[in-house]
């Protein structure tokens, strides 16, 4: 034993499981990659500290009270522990550094101090974050306004349990904006959609520079998760004289003129091709 | 850690290891009462009747070997199976396979036969007519179409570590999407919506090898993506007078390959962690570039080159250091470099105006660059037990080519609070601004592109932003309740836009609430409501403004379920529902003219679930679920809109949405394997 810190339990995950061996939330961690004996790398693996090596030492946990007395907590994820989130995900990082954390300590979630286990469940058998149906909802817990946006009308499928927010995030860290899976928020857009990355003959400069400049990937009120409703979308940036900077009014809506201009796809009723064309006379984004 | 602790007599005797197999199957039969896209919509349930599904997930544990696979909605066309498997420690591997279906209307009808190929062929006999209301052909040719597609995914890829300290891994994965989906003709006065098909597919690859060893690791990747559209061109018969065909070039095939080095140093010093990336990139797309215009009888020039030759090289760079110089401080200093560089060579290009006309004089292909730099630094001081604050600032840089702004930048700062009196309660207060600046804006390159110089574009713009965050969180262990609350606010100043967007503002506050009313029950109720407003003006003169627009969203939702467990050590009941509301306003006023409101774009969605399981064994479960969803919407750009209600465009008719769709289903879910007590 390590005589200068806390002492190791007798025996190991046999002492722990002599009170919590029933405990079902518990013992799901032997079904987990956790409980692999023959992983070396496994806290169940051959000489490793077992249930220990992440919770810490239990010996004093594990030992005698008296009556009365309450009893020690678990240094590390426990009720009771006086463990900082730092020092619980350093436990984590002992052995996840060079793959999940390596990262790690450049995030926004470790800059605000968010525990690994605030996200995973390392006994459940499936660890809900890790799923696609059922990570939305451990994200949700704090981004709550995402929570709802996704149920937008025109939003990713991520309400349907088909699509999850590892698929745009990286939430173990990365450098770069909001924690995006790929180097830029246009590469991560791409990897789903990759017919729209180009280069284009003919290009559309806010597209080629931001994908956010129109569309609001967590969901929107309008088609296209698009920020605001078209014409009016387009005419922020074309004030051109003629159909682009007129003030298209209700008097154009189906019972009346019935505008081209404001129905169907409106602008994209003829230019199309906003996010590029490689016609060669396409410059006007309508080939 | 491990080899200074004794654990010789550490033998986990008592440690449940899995031996075997055990799986989880679950067999179900649905019935779908109406036809509906937006229940069908990600899950494949789009038709009435009745549907077969598979479920499932396993583990097998052998002395040395894992595996574990997961099989969802097999019956259904948002299917999925994974399995991953290998020998921990040693070498991991996993296959994946999932489709994912698109609905978007299925309300829509053509008037194109050969809907799905890369040729949009009218009617034999189709009478062209300058109105809509004039096609004598029209009502006739209607046929229905769902605009819809489908995209399957398989991707397979490996992790191996071959040497102590050193693992390679390498991901492979295709996707392929077809289908239908809307795209504009324009045929210059009129234009008619189209049935264009999608046959996409990309490969996308994902290799690397990673080091890490004491305080050092270090990973070299290399990316790779490359799509392929089997339907390069859409040619369509005109439906209207002029030209007889029309063709657009579709999403030309492209290939974009990264190689990127990231790596960590531990610095022992001031607790000090070094992380860096820097990734290069290349993306290129060559296609075959198609003539001037289909029509043959249009005397055009030759094309500049047979190729599009387009190019852009990307660098991205990122160097951060993070440190706690003492366990009550903490300093973040970030800088990240991107980099776009399209390097496709420049030509004059005729134009032949929607297949009819050649214009006179000639365009410049634009090949757009960037370059976009962020600089930040982030501290937070723990000032005593429950109190941290915390500030910084960041300033973003970006330069351009071929915009009205070419050197822009913009400079943010915050602070923010901590407050945790009891483990039970936590404050958290946010607040800070951001001011954007271009250096100039060009207004005669703007009226060189045809522009009105008083017009800012809104991400070019001059930009002052405040923001704002609150979020208060109660959660008691000694009371079985947690709640919190939240809020953001965001405020967009464009003050020295005189055209375009002039402001916007957003509001979100968010609440929820969960309760274990007892062992077996509990109960939780999230709120949310949004509000996004936007303020823009534009001028019909070419000058001053003289009309403005308001754009304001509001969206509210709610979701609420209880879960019952174990009801007479059988049952099992959850329910859950749904709610979202949206509404749109929009008011534009002038020119010369007072306000017009338009009627609001609404949208209403409920979604009630409720699922009831009935343990009969240990192994085998009886499950009865009840799905209600109701999805409808008001939208006046599609309202009344039928193929012949626009003189000038030739829609599809797509339908705002309305329905209400009921589903039955009843399953059985049987476990095999270790897992089950008998």
């Amino acid at each position: 034993q390590d005589d200068e810190g806390p002492s190791y339990s007798r025996n190991g995950a046999d002492t722990c499981l002599a009170c919590h061996g029933e405990d079902e939330a518990v013992i799901t961690v032997f079904r987990t990659p956790h409980g692999v004996p023959t992983d070396p790398r496994s806290p169940f693996g051959q000489g490793q500290l077992q249930c220990e090596a992440c919770h810490g030492p239990g010996g004093d946990h594990a030992g005698r009270v008296r009556r009365g007395q309450e009893r020690p907590a678990m240094p590390h994820f426990a009720t009771g522990s006086a463990a900082s989130v730092a020092e619980d995900n350093a436990m984590c990082l002992g052995c996840h550094a060079g793959s999940a954390g390596a990262q790690w300590h450049d995030s926004a979630h470790d800059f605000d101090e968010v525990g690994c286990a605030d996200c995973h469940d390392v006994h459940a058998v499936h660890d809900p974050v890790q799923a696609t149906a059922t990570q939305p909802g451990v994200c949700f817990d704090c981004h709550k306004a995402q929570r709802a946006q996704v149920l937008k009308p025109f939003a990713h499928p991520i309400a349907d349990g088909k699509m999850d927010c590892a698929g745009c995030h990286a939430p173990h860290g990365e450098q770069t904006a909001g924690l995006l899976a790929r180097q830029t928020l246009n590469d991560t857009c791409f990897g789903c959609h990759a017919e729209k990355r180009g280069p284009y003959l003919w290009e559309h400069a806010p597209v080629v520079e931001d994908c956010s400049n129109c569309h609001e990937p967590h969901g929107s009120n309008h088609p296209g998760m698009l920020t605001r409703r078209g014409p009016l979308l387009c005419q922020s940036c074309h004030s051109q004289a003629g159909h682009p900077s007129v003030a298209y009014r209700d008097t154009g809506l189906a019972d009346g003129s019935a505008s081209q201009f404001l129905l169907g796809q409106n602008c994209l009723n003829c230019h199309s091709q906003v996010h590029g064309s490689n016609h060669p006379s396409g410059s006007r984004l309508m080939r | 850690r491990a080899q200074a602790v004794d654990t010789s007599d550490w033998n986990c005797e008592f440690c449940p290891f899995p031996d075997g197999y055990e799986a989880d199957v679950a067999i179900g039969a649905t019935s779908i009462s109406d036809d509906s896209a937006r229940l069908g919509n990600a899950t494949g349930y789009d038709e009435s009747g009745a549907y077969a599904n598979v479920d499932g997930q396993g583990l097998y544990a052998g002395e040395s070997i894992r595996l574990t696979w997961m099989a969802e909605d097999l019956g259904l066309d948002s299917r999925r199976l994974a399995i991953e498997g290998g020998r921990p420690g040693s070498f991991g591997f996993r296959l994946d396979w999932s489709e994912l279906p698109y609905r978007l209307f299925n309300t829509t009808q053509t008037v194109y036969d050969s809907v799905g190929n890369d040729t949009l062929v009218l009617p034999s006999g189709w009478v062209p007519a300058a109105r809509t209301q004039n096609m004598p052909g029209l009502a006739a040719a209607l046929t229905p179409i769902d605009i819809a597609s489908d995209r399957q995914a398989f991707g397979v890829g490996v992790d191996v570590e071959a040497v102590s300290d050193f693992d390679f891994y390498a991901d492979f994965r295709r996707q392929q999407r077809d289908g239908i989906r809307i795209m504009g003709g324009s045929a210059f006065f009129q234009a008619a919506l189209l049935p264009r098909v999608i046959d996409y597919e990309t490969d996308l690859v994902d290799a690397g090898i990673r080091y890490a060893s004491g305080p050092f690791s270090v990973s070299v990747a290399w990316f790779g993506s490359f799509f392929t559209n089997n339907a390069g061109s859409l040619t369509w018969d005109n439906p209207f007078p002029g030209f007889r065909q029309g063709r657009h070039a579709l999403e030309p095939d492209n290939d974009f390959q990264q190689l990127s080095v990231s790596g960590t140093y531990h610095a022992g010093a001031l607790n000090t962690v070094v992380a860096f990336t820097a990734a290069n990139g290349r993306g290129e797309q060559d296609a075959n570039l198609l003539p001037y215009t289909i029509d043959s009888g249009i005397v055009a020039p030759g094309l500049p080159r047979a190729t599009a030759d387009a190019e852009v090289d990307t660098t991205n760079l990122a160097l951060s250091i993070t440190s706690r110089p003492f366990p009550k401080a903490r300093v973040r200093l970030n800088y990240r470099y991107d980099e776009r560089d399209n390097g496709t060579p420049q030509a004059m290009w005729q134009r032949v105006v929607v297949d009819s006309v050649l214009a006179p004089g000639s365009d410049a292909n634009i090949p757009y660059s960037y370059e976009r730099s962020v600089l930040a630094l982030d501290a937070s001081y723990r000032l005593f037990d429950g109190v941290r604050i915390a500030g910084g600032y960041e300033r973003r840089d970006i330069d351009r080519d071929f915009q009205e702004v070419a050197e822009q930048a913009e400079d943010t700062g915050y602070g923010q609070l901590w407050w945790q009196p009891t483990p039970a309660l936590e404050l958290r207060l946010k607040g800070g601004t951001a001011r954007r600046e271009p250096e100039r804006y060009d207004e005669a390159f703007a009226v060189l592109n045809g522009q009105n110089p008083l017009l800012r574009k809104y991400h070019l713009a001059y930009r002052y932003r405040e923001f704002a965050e609150a979020m208060l969180a109660f959660a008691p262990t000694e009371l079985p309740v947690s709640a919190s609350l939240m809020a953001y606010w965001a405020d967009d100043s464009y003050s020295r836009s005189e055209l375009g967007l002039l402001a916007g503002d957003s509001l979100t506050l968010a609440g929820d609430l969960s309760w274990a009313a007892s062992e077996r029950v509990s109960l939780y109720l999230h709120v949310s409501e949004e509000g996004i407003d936007a303020e823009q003006a534009g001028s019909t003169l070419f000058a001053a403004p003289n009309w403005t627009a308001r754009h304001d969203d509001d969206y509210t939702a709610i979701g609420a379920g209880v879960r019952i467990r174990d009801i007479g050590a059988k049952f099992d009941v959850t329910f859950d529902y749904s709610s979202a509301s949206g509404e749109s306003e929009i008011i534009v006023d002038g020119p010369g003219a007072g306000p017009s409101e338009f009627p609001e774009l609404e949208s209403q969605y409920d979604d009630l679930r409720l699922t009831l399981s009935y343990r009969s064994s240990p192994r085998l479960a009886w499950t009865l679920e009840v799905r209600y969803q109701l999805f409808e919407t008001e939208d006046w750009a599609l309202e009344g809109l039928a193929p012949a209600t626009a003189r000038s465009l030739l829609s599809l008719g797509a339908a705002p949405w309305d329905e209400d769709v009921l589903a039955v289903g009843l399953g059985i879910r049987y476990r095999i394997g270790s897992a089950a007590e008998e």
